[in-house]
């Protein structure tokens, strides 16, 4: 296939993704306006529009955003902090790895979004109970990536910088370290983006702050306008939050 | 070393048993931390959770509402499928649908669905529907994704070859297409059993009248930690049991691959 | 009998749309005719059309020019009665054994059942599988897996087979002794053999003519004749006449892989100034 073809399919299925997302906001303009769909089902988009903006421009989503990154850092540091010295020190030994990696793997296999209560009994309804689901939950795939990093360095190159001499920091730093980055980075980066989903998710379900509560809370005041608008908010944030972090990922990768 | 010492100190290397070495080590800390260092009201330990295994079951309610959430999963699995299936095939069998298409899915199943949980309650209700929409939305996407992947990395020499046999379309769909794609499917299902678990419990515990959801909230409330750590490992119990039987359907049917 | 089994006339073939600049010529005017009967390989350097002109043969494509005819009749499509395939890439369905893979040739080709099994059974037996039936492809070695291929085509029980260096992905011992095989099979059959190979050595064990190709874009060069019976005996690949015919093929060939090299060279050297400037 030529460079002409390809470019004209690549127009086509543009087009189709084009048409199709015009098609679906239409659909969505005429639901609310000539089709009569009850504002409690599905509000205008235009009134989403104006409330988002209205939400942006008043600075209201200010304290919940607070609280939820406040937690989503602060989960993420925990998670990140015990994952990677966990990740090492089972990653160094075959041994170890035999045993530790199936049990992770295993834990990590259930939706531990189920230890919520318990973490709700525990730490009540405050920021702490989805700090610790978010640090529970991110703290699997940082520590598996981190294992995986380590674990699996080419031995050659342990045995080279062995044989000239290398003490234990300068195996660290100079061999071990960057053959397992790329790995270990991969694995912030997941574990990032589950903490983030692990928080909002933990806010909607038991919560007194955070951008999950208000959607709830707007949820329950049927303000669907309102809430439509924080939806679109926070899968923004979401979205941006995600490409940073992969952004980061690729930057730190590439500056070896 | 006499004999049997040694084997036993080889055996005990061993990994697995290792592991069981380190699971009763940590059942072990909790229970000592439950019995003499953490408030009883907020933390129970193991035996006595294990011992109230009984009285859980005897609750009222909490059978049914167990039963409950395994038909949410069950259904939910099964539509995700069902769903999956009927999407996944003619976008992996037209090339053109797929290049459209697959991007959109993709988008939608990487934004984090779980900011649009209320609005699945207020569009199915509180009761099990809304449950099950949850579950089958977390779990179609990977059996889409795993389908069209299935259908369409065939390598090529496949299809040349049966052309030059004279298979016809319906031939080909049938006896190279579909048992190529199976091994991705089940590879998809067990995502989707991941998604469909993730989503249904997400929303039990959201809220709930019958399922298992009320009792988590209800053994919150009255400060039950023996209860609730017991339904808690139930329902832990049930997901890996869930997730052990799809993955050995997946070994089970991917036997034929080379690689 | 002396039909013409095969008969190619003047057929060229060019890679992308006229015009486009990465458009590659193929072949050019490339002519044979292969009587029935006999096994013809097709030998040149890399990227010389051969396996091209196999596939135009078997009706997988079209060319962009000439005509192709087998058994009289022209070819527009795969003719799945009158030609079998055998590719160098494993074709075996990895998810069905031995057995079930050369049934389903037969479903393709529309063979009633009930004569399928015999047919299995024979052509296993006539590759030497027969034990292995029930096998799946992944526990079967190369070797074994080229058989299982050729089992399949053998069953389709078709007057042509085309053969795409078959053996081309296997070690050097397996390639003598499933050369030999084939050469017994061949006895045994009157089957049409169109062969493509890379190796001196296989075209001249195997083939009654060898046809030589150009460096691309291809065409037939040379049509050497080797005079020997099948069976061909170990023997015969050690005479004196073999190594007459290989040197014979070799200094045609030496040219035109020489001309393919270069132009490699040239290409290679073109994107080496490109990246170093």
């Amino acid at each position: 296939m030529n460079a002409a073809k390809q470019q004209r399919q690549r127009l086509g299925s543009g087009a189709v993704q084009t048409a199709f997302l015009i098609v679906l906001i239409a659909l969505w303009y005429l639901a609310t306006t000539r089709w009569r769909v009850s504002p409690l089902l599905l509000p205008n988009p235009v009134a989403v529009l104006a409330d988002f903006w209205d939400i942006l421009s008043t600075g209201e989503f200010i304290g919940d955003l607070r609280v939820t990154l406040t937690e989503l850092a602060a989960a993420f540091a925990i998670a990140a902090c015990g994952g990677l010295v966990v990740g090492y020190l089972v990653g160094r030994s075959r041994y170890r790895i035999a045993v530790f990696e199936p049990l992770f793997a295993g834990i990590y296999s259930i939706p531990i979004i189920l230890f919520l209560p318990l973490y709700v009994l525990f730490f009540g309804l405050g920021p702490a109970s989805k700090i610790a689901l978010g640090a529970s939950i991110s703290f699997f795939p940082i520590a598996l990536n981190t294992i995986a990093g380590f674990g699996y360095v080419d031995r050659l190159l342990v045995v080279a910088a062995r044989s000239m001499g290398a003490s234990e920091y300068q195996l660290f730093r100079y061999v071990l370290l960057p053959a397992a980055l790329p790995v270990i980075l991969s694995g912030m980066r997941i574990g990032f983006t589950v903490a983030l989903l692990s928080i909002i998710g933990s806010e909607t379900i038991a919560s007194l702050a955070g951008l999950g509560h208000r959607i709830v809370h707007l949820a329950e005041a049927m303000e669907m306008t309102r809430m439509f608008a924080y939806i679109v908010f926070v899968v923004a944030i979401a979205a941006t939050l995600n490409a940073l972090v992969s952004a980061l990922e690729a930057r730190v990768r590439s500056a070896r | 070393m006499s004999l049997p010492a040694n084997r036993l100190r080889t055996s005990l290397r061993r990994p697995w048993v290792a592991r069981i070495g380190v699971i009763i080590a940590l059942f072990g800390v909790w229970e000592v931390a439950a019995r003499w260092w953490v408030d009883p009201m907020f933390f129970s330990p193991p035996s006595q959770v294990f011992a109230s295994l009984g009285a859980l079951f005897d609750t009222r309610g909490v059978p049914a509402a167990l039963r409950l959430t395994f038909w949410e999963l069950g259904v939910a699995f099964v539509l995700s499928v069902g769903i999956g299936l009927l999407i996944g095939l003619p976008l992996g069998l037209a090339p053109f649908a797929r290049r459209s298409f697959m991007p959109i899915v993709l988008l939608l199943y990487g934004t984090p669905q779980v900011t649009i949980l209320p609005l699945f309650v207020l569009y199915f209700g509180i009761g099990p529907a809304s449950k099950i929409a949850f579950g089958v939305s977390h779990g179609f996407f990977p059996l889409i994704i795993a389908v069209v992947a299935g259908v369409q990395n065939i390598k090529p020499i496949f299809l040349i070859s049966a052309r030059s046999m004279g298979a016809t379309r319906m031939q080909v769909l049938r006896h190279i297409v579909f048992p190529h794609m199976i091994p991705s499917f089940f590879s998809g299902m067990r995502l989707a059993m991941s998604g469909v678990l993730l989503g249904v419990l997400l929303a039990e515990l959201y809220v709930s009248t019958a399922g298992i959801g009320y009792f988590t909230t209800l053994f919150t409330q009255s400060f039950d930690p023996t209860r609730l750590f017991g339904l808690i490992a139930v329902l832990a119990a049930m997901a890996i049991v869930l997730n052990e039987v799809v993955r050995r359907a997946e070994i089970h049917f991917s036997r034929w691959h080379m690689d | 009998m002396n039909d013409v089994a095969i008969r190619i006339t003047g057929v060229s073939h060019r890679f992308g749309e006229e015009g486009d600049a990465r458009g590659v010529r193929a072949l050019r005017d490339a002519s044979l005719e292969v009587m029935r009967g006999e096994l013809v390989c097709l030998i040149g350097p890399s990227g010389c059309g051969k396996s091209t002109l196999l596939n135009i043969m078997g009706g997988l494509m079209t060319p962009t020019a000439g005509e192709v005819e087998v058994l009289g009749r022209r070819v527009v499509a795969p003719m799945p009665r009158d030609i079998a395939f055998v590719f160098q890439e494993n074709a075996l369905f990895p998810w069905n054994t031995v057995l079930d893979n050369i049934n389903l040739g037969m479903v393709f080709q529309g063979v009633p059942r009930a004569a399928r099994d015999a047919r299995a059974q024979r052509s296993l037996e006539a590759v030497g599988l027969a034990d292995f039936a029930q096998h799946y492809p992944a526990q079967l070695s190369g070797g074994m897996r080229q058989r299982a291929a050729l089992a399949r085509a053998l069953s389709l029980e078709t007057g042509i087979l085309l053969m795409d260096e078959p053996f081309g992905a296997l070690d050097e011992q397996t390639r003598m002794i499933l050369g030999e095989d084939l050469s017994v099979l061949l006895a045994r059959t009157d089957k049409t053999i169109v062969f493509v190979t890379h190796s001196l050595g296989e075209a001249t064990f195997l083939a009654d003519r060898v046809a030589v190709f150009s460096a691309r874009p291809g065409t037939i060069k040379e049509l050497i004749a080797v005079d020997e019976p099948h069976p061909r005996k170990p023997e015969f690949a050690t005479s004196a006449k073999f190594t007459a015919l290989r040197n014979r093929l070799y200094e045609l060939l030496h040219e035109e892989i020489r001309k393919t090299m270069a132009e490699t060279e040239t290409y290679a050297d073109e994107i080496g100034s490109r990246t170093r400037s």
